[in-house]
């Protein structure tokens, strides 16, 4: 179990978040889903530590090592694709290893064709997958992502979907998915957390989703998200 | 003809021509070789000194106290850079020193070497305080312009704190210091002559142009002037070749 509890927190004089827990699932896919501007990444970033709360305790997360897939694919420019992977392996694995580690993961986001290629020449939609296959091959028991399908259209984004489902069952790990897509959220996740308000407060959980009546949950969410 | 000039080999060519016929048919106007000389004259002059071999010793001296200048203000100003870059109390704790070093006139700065240093080592600690400031806020601004992104993609990663200075920060502070360092170089070699004037070290291109003053020998103070330049321009291509080696 992965918890935060009672955080606080204040951008200059906008409370994001008061009192507000959250406990985690290990081991599935965790989804937090709700509108614009809720909280959803800050609570994404306390979780990975770049900020740390005005108040509260964060439990489970110590000596936890943690991948993240942003928003934007956070590349290195002046670095191949190859290069990049291999950047956050270095401290962990030998040469020899590596090399295996960064040609599997970037066969299985289709992209060794590439793997020679700057990020500058690639498109939003391959950077991205660079990002998932960095955050895969990386060996961390906890993988955030933070809306990584966002700005991108609906054949690319059904593209990610179906390699980030390849590369999870490589590995089992706990992952905390952000998004504002219902669709998404119901098709990926195990367990959903509805946020609403400012500051955020969960309105509703969802166990097992994929083993519940999918359309149904994807009616209750919708329902929430919109009134 | 129109073709001719616009083709950017010949175009630089016809240029250079443009300019110095300028000159000559401004020297005609004036035609007083005391204040301004021919290019024709000037050239000559300009022929006889390379034949000196004193000329080559006077030159490698120069291009050592603008270099070695240049490189101590390098060296301390993206080391400290950094350091300020990184930590906001050491920026100021700094900002002070380097505003006033900034701000110093440089003649202050020559005639207060004067009284510190020997000749020689005059062009260097000048050369050195005028390049300094200059390099140190390059680097400053690279670094707090460093992609926070990717910042916290290291952190996240745990990527250990030299290859984030390695593969981060140097990386992509250098389009700033290669603007800041070629600036600072061209900066570099007229501080160096201007010290060289008043300090008047044994061979230095600075001493030679204080010389054609003393003996009003114009012809010889272009000539100097022109090999300074032509110096200046050398260096900065060499630098520039280096950047464009190490820039992705």
């Amino acid at each position: 179990m992965m918890e935060l509890k009672n955080i606080s927190l204040k951008y200059d004089d906008l409370q994001i978040l008061k009192n507000f827990n959250i406990s985690f699932q290990k081991n599935i896919i965790n989804c937090i889903v709700g509108p614009s501007g809720v909280g959803k990444t800050t609570i994404a970033n306390i979780i990975a530590q770049l900020i740390v709360p005005d108040e509260g305790k964060i439990i489970g997360l110590e000596n936890i090592s943690c991948s993240y897939v942003f928003q934007e694919p956070r590349l290195i420019d002046w670095y191949s694709i190859y290069d990049n992977i291999d950047f956050v392996l270095k401290d962990v694995y030998n040469a020899e290893k590596r090399k295996r580690i960064v040609n599997d993961y970037i066969d299985l986001v289709e992209l060794s064709e590439y793997k020679d290629y700057k990020p500058s020449s690639l498109s939003g939609g391959m950077a991205q997958r660079v990002s998932i296959a960095r955050a895969f091959a990386y060996p961390s028991d906890l993988l955030i992502m933070d809306e990584p399908f966002k700005a991108l259209d609906i054949k690319l984004k059904n593209e990610l979907l179906s390699s980030f489902i390849k590369l999870l069952s490589k590995r089992q790990r706990t992952v905390i998915f952000i998004t504002h897509d219902i669709n998404e959220a119901v098709y990926l996740s195990d367990t959903i957390y509805m946020l609403k308000y400012n500051p955020a407060k969960i309105v509703k959980i969802f166990k097992n989703v994929q083993e519940s009546d999918k359309s149904m949950v994807e009616k209750n969410l919708k329902k929430m998200y919109f009134y | 003809m129109k073709i001719f000039i616009t083709q950017s080999k010949y175009k630089k060519i016809f240029i250079m021509l443009f300019w110095i016929l300028v000159w000559e048919i401004a020297a005609l106007i004036i035609n007083r070789d005391i204040y301004l000389p021919t290019p024709i004259s000037t050239i000559k002059t300009l022929y006889d000194i390379i034949f000196i071999k004193e000329t080559y010793i006077t030159i490698l001296y120069s291009t050592y106290r603008t270099i070695l200048g240049f490189l101590l203000s390098c060296f301390l100003g993206i080391l400290l850079g950094y350091f300020c870059g990184l930590n906001q109390f050491i920026h100021d704790l700094f900002k002070p020193l380097i505003n006033v070093t900034r701000t110093i006139p440089i003649m202050s700065i020559i005639i207060i070497a004067l009284f510190w240093f020997r000749g020689t080592n005059v062009p260097v600690f000048v050369t050195f305080l005028m390049c300094f400031p200059i390099i140190w806020t390059s680097t400053v601004t690279a670094i707090k312009n460093t992609d926070k992104g990717l910042l916290q993609m290291c952190k996240i990663y745990k990527i250990n704190g030299f290859r984030v200075l390695k593969s981060i920060y140097l990386y992509s502070s250098l389009p700033h210091l290669r603007s800041g360092m070629i600036s600072t170089l061209g900066i570099g070699w007229k501080v160096t002559s201007a010290a060289e004037v008043l300090s008047l070290p044994k061979y230095a291109i600075g001493s030679q142009l204080y010389d054609s003053k003393v003996y009003l020998d114009i012809n010889g103070l272009f000539a100097w002037t022109i090999i300074i330049i032509i110096l200046s321009f050398l260096f900065e291509m060499m630098l520039v070749k280096i950047f464009d080696n190490l820039s992705y």
